[in-house]
């Protein structure tokens, strides 16, 4: 039997490399969802790890280490937040 | 085929009319579902549609402030949980940690907040407020002093301060449920 392909379509799906069904501290929205200021997942509202090991939205993250209260810590352990490399 | 860009297109004008819900009250609506309130505490919401304003009451079942029913407003602006919520005790009581103006000393209130915590969080930390008053971090100096030397006497104060009647001068309001 011969088939001849007419046309194809490709499906493709990503995560963000975290524990399954783990949420963000910050906004408590899953990781593969995004921070309550955006819209779209993925790289418009991507992840932020620290040294500390602790992961955020990015966005999230950012927005508290803005606040004064927060002396530039990670929201987690308290401790100097050092972006992961 | 579904045309990913497109929808993300469409996705972002829409994203430029100023959202209904603010990033706050998503955030206090899932701290609210997943509050597990004590037979001990009672929130009521004065305005349904408002859930960044509503009041708690607090019944301690033991410790020196049993007996009474303690009310606090809680304000949440829509920087939360950046920033923490605005705790206020709205009786006047003789308490170690409160203030007569109702000021709350609650670390995880001030200095400590995170945004990590949520209410329930406080919520557990004001309950221990009344159950372990704390003399270390006062607000009310003469409070503090009184459980930290006598803890006998702080007791009939607390007493007697939740009956309306006077310690040291000050009138106090009666708690009494």
């Amino acid at each position: 039997m011969k088939v001849k392909i007419k046309s194809w379509n490709s499906v493709a799906i990503w995560k963000w490399d975290v524990p399954n069904e783990e949420v963000c501290g910050i906004c408590r929205v899953a990781f593969d969802g995004c921070c309550s200021t955006c819209k779209t997942p993925g790289d418009d509202c991507p992840l932020i790890w620290g040294e500390c090991s602790h992961v955020f939205h990015m966005h999230c993250l950012l927005r508290w280490l803005a606040t004064e209260g927060s002396r530039g810590q990670c929201p987690m352990d308290r401790k100097a937040w050092v972006t992961a490399k | 085929m579904i045309k990913i860009w497109s929808i993300k297109k469409d996705n972002s004008s829409a994203e430029k009319k100023k959202p209904k819900v603010s990033a706050a009250q998503i955030r206090v609506q899932k701290d609210l579902t997943e509050l597990a309130l004590p037979e001990t505490m009672q929130m009521t919401f004065p305005d349904e549609h408002d859930l960044l304003n509503f009041n708690l009451s607090i019944t301690p079942d033991e410790g020196f402030y049993r007996g009474g029913i303690f009310r606090f407003t809680f304000n949440i602006n829509n920087n939360y949980p950046h920033d923490p919520p605005k705790v206020r005790c709205i009786q006047k009581i003789y308490h170690p940690n409160i203030d007569l103006e109702g000021n709350v000393c609650l670390n995880i209130l001030r200095e400590d907040w995170k945004p990590v915590l949520n209410l329930n969080s406080v919520l557990v930390g004001l309950q221990y407020l009344f159950l372990e008053p704390n003399a270390d971090d006062p607000l009310n100096k003469d409070a503090a002093e009184d459980l930290r030397t006598n803890r006998k006497n702080f007791e009939y104060n607390v007493k007697q301060s939740m009956r309306g009647k006077d310690v040291k001068g000050v009138y106090f309001e009666n708690v009494l449920s």
